[in-house]
């Protein structure tokens, strides 16, 4: 097989995988009985949306595509911040 | 023939790390409380993100059809794993230390706590 | 199935749709802002498959950055749960 048929099959077959991922990183958001479970959710939920915008850049041929990844992990990483930052100091001084 | 062994190579790190990825997800949602629920949000991050990222980086260096966007896109997914690999414990280490300090959460089958006696 | 970006634009829209009620409907404050931020990345990926990166860029930054920020650093000011 070429490689452009190899490439929709690999797509293929690890794409419902993320999809289920997401679905349950969601039902955690909305369903975790404290503040902390839904920032966890959050985080995951961000990095591997990064991992899948990666993937998917190959699959769409273009390279400006692919700088959103890091930008999202970054930002996801200083919600973590901000959160546990508030409820250790009762305050967040920006 | 060194196209088609990188593509096979990347597309097998791709697959694990949807598995990988899936039963993060599936952890984060059966598991009892907070504390527990951080180890299998450690699968979900290091194995769900960082490993498909190198995974994407060398799959993109094997298909030959897209020319010289290859490189960029394999660049940023190489520096992206390595940033989640750096600032993801970091995250989350903040997180549970802020969450066993204030007291918001309670351990409840408590063994040994080291943080016990120890002032800001 | 060639179309497979429009079912990820389809689940993700349908998921920022539910987020963004749950934000408005929520008594508990914090809460709300996380619902907020959640949105924010289920937006941002509809983003990318209509194939807009500049935008993007822009979105994460502010929906996801600097909005959920400033909404802790006002809660912090007044109290948590909303009175109606």
């Amino acid at each position: 097989m070429n490689a452009e048929n190899l490439l929709f099959m690999i797509l293929m077959i690890a794409f419902p995988f993320y999809l289920a991922a997401f679905v349950l990183y969601s039902i955690r958001i909305v369903k975790g009985p404290t503040i902390f479970d839904s920032v966890l959710a959050v985080d995951c939920l961000s990095f591997d949306l990064a991992a899948f915008i990666a993937i998917l850049a190959i699959y769409f041929r273009s390279a400006f595509l692919a700088t959103s990844a890091i930008i999202l992990a970054l930002w996801a990483f200083l919600l973590d911040l901000y959160l546990a930052k508030y409820f250790l100091k009762r305050e967040v001084g920006i | 023939m060194i196209s088609e062994a990188l593509m096979y190579i990347g597309g097998i790190l791709v697959i694990i790390g949807g598995i990988c990825d899936f039963f993060g997800a599936l952890g984060l949602l059966r598991f009892p409380h907070f504390y527990v629920r951080l180890h299998a949000a450690t699968v979900g991050t290091i194995g769900g993100a960082v490993v498909p990222l190198i995974g994407a980086a060398i799959l993109a260096l094997g298909c030959d059809f897209l020319g010289w966007i290859r490189y960029p896109i394999a660049g940023m997914s190489f520096i992206t794993a390595i940033l989640i690999l750096i600032v993801s414990p970091t995250a989350t280490h903040a997180l549970a230390f802020a969450a066993h300090r204030s007291k918001a959460i309670e351990w409840k089958e408590k063994v040994c706590d080291h943080l016990e006696g120890v002032k800001r | 199935m060639i179309f497979i970006h429009l079912v990820i634009l389809a689940i993700s829209m349908i998921l920022g749709f539910v987020f963004s009620y749950l934000a408005i409907m929520e008594e508990d404050l914090l809460k709300a802002v996380i619902y907020s931020a959640g949105q924010g990345v289920m937006f941002s990926i509809a983003f990318y498959i209509l194939m807009a990166p500049d935008v993007l860029l822009a979105y994460i930054a502010i929906a996801i950055g600097i909005y959920t920020a400033l909404l802790v650093f006002v809660i912090s000011k007044t109290e948590r749960k909303e009175v109606v």
